[in-house]
């Protein structure tokens, strides 16, 4: 092979790997040059069909994530639609036993927008990471559940890192709802108290624990009998998950729910 | 040793020619260095289409002289979702740039109707015979 032929080739082989590191950095503006019939050629053709197909790919997939997220976004904004029209519906009953079923509705649509509106901000779209629903899901039950003289503190104890889908994370919000507002309407009398919530990863399950120091469930309650909806809702949900639910009334109430992997 | 040589009668395209042949195999062949688009490959399906009017047919496609095709081209000839006369084809191939081609447009594509690779003509025409309606 003559000096020149062998440069040729080294310089042919640096544009090919030049236009493949852009497509690597999906870059697809860049083709390599398709002169005759020779085997560099022939690679420099297989590479420019390939960056057609990777763009091509690239273009569908960001659209389909620019409709996720859409749909994320209108899925939240209807259902605070929602939950504002039920705000405005409050406005004229004055009957306590409405107004509070009101509420509890409105908390629950709620605990679902706000798993919405974090999947449409987060980065892949498909998870959401616990720690930072939990807290915002407390700071907005907090908001319309507590009272003028409340001092009701939240204690988070989430593992960094946990990352939920959708269809695990409306049952855990929905949960983490009905349990903390039973812990507002129910565990402090004189609106003082505290609210510990902590997750974590075991070998096999995650668990989540839910524990108030009020004044506890009332002497010989029953779950299975005395339970409300939202207590039903806890053991319906839980089920949906394939998870257990355990209950410990002593300094207070404790839930344990654990959800396999 | 390339055989398949348009006739006088066969309808020349920007990159192609088209013609029937007597056994009732359509064919066409790729210019030297054709670079293939989309408009090239309506063009050439318009022409394809026009050679019988009441029947399918299977058709015969020279690429050895190919230098490229475009992804909406190569779309475009895997026949998804249009009406084709076509009951199946074979594509000839010969060079690395051709076979390169060929094998991308076969992998990728996968043609809606029967489509096969050849880089022999007798080959090709023997097995596009079992086509022939």
């Amino acid at each position: 092979m003559s000096s020149n032929i062998k440069d040729n080739n080294s310089e042919r082989v640096q544009e090919i790997l030049d236009v493949i590191m852009s497509y690597a950095r999906f870059d697809f503006s860049k083709k390599t040059s398709v002169i005759g019939n020779e085997t560099l050629d022939a690679i420099g053709a297989g590479v420019n069909m390939l960056g057609e197909e990777l763009e091509t790919s690239t273009i569908s997939l960001k659209e389909k994530e620019q409709l996720l997220k859409e749909i994320h976004h209108r899925v939240k904004n209807n259902l605070q639609i929602v939950s504002s029209l039920l705000n405005l519906q409050s406005e004229n009953i004055l009957d306590k036993r409405y107004l509070d079923l009101i509420i509890e509705s409105r908390n629950r649509i709620n605990s679902m927008a706000l798993v919405h509106e974090m999947l449409y901000s987060s980065k892949d779209l498909s998870k959401i990471e616990i720690g930072h629903y939990v807290e915002r899901l407390s700071k907005g039950i907090e908001h319309s559940l507590s009272k003028n003289d409340s001092s009701v503190k939240f204690n988070f104890n989430i593992e960094d890192g946990l990352f939920f889908d959708i269809d695990h994370m409306i049952p855990l919000g929905l949960i983490l709802n009905e349990i903390i507002s039973n812990s507002y309407k129910y565990a402090f009398p004189a609106n003082k108290g505290n609210i510990t919530i902590e997750m974590i990863n075991t070998e096999q399950f995650y668990r989540m624990t839910v524990k108030d120091n009020g004044v506890g469930f009332k002497p010989n309650f029953d779950v299975k009998r005395d339970s409300n909806l939202g207590m039903q809702l806890i053991y319906m949900l839980a089920e949906q998950l394939d998870g257990k639910v355990e209950i410990n009334n002593e300094l207070g109430v404790s839930y344990q729910i654990l959800i396999p992997h | 040793m390339e055989t398949l040589d348009p006739p006088k009668n066969a309808i020349e395209l920007s990159v192609f020619w088209t013609w029937m042949g007597e056994d009732g195999i359509a064919r066409t062949k790729t210019k030297p260095l054709a670079e293939i688009t989309v408009k090239e490959a309506i063009e050439n399906s318009a022409a394809v289409s026009s050679l019988f009017v009441d029947r399918k047919f299977p058709l015969l496609i020279d690429a050895r002289n190919i230098k490229s095709m475009e992804r909406d081209a190569r779309s475009h000839f895997s026949t998804h979702g249009r009406e084709t006369k076509i009951t199946s084809f074979a594509v000839m191939v010969k060079s690395p740039l051709s076979r390169v081609i060929g094998n991308f447009f076969m992998g990728l594509n996968k043609p809606a109707v029967p489509a096969r690779l050849f880089d022999d003509e007798t080959d090709a025409i023997n097995w596009l015979k079992k086509y022939v309606l």
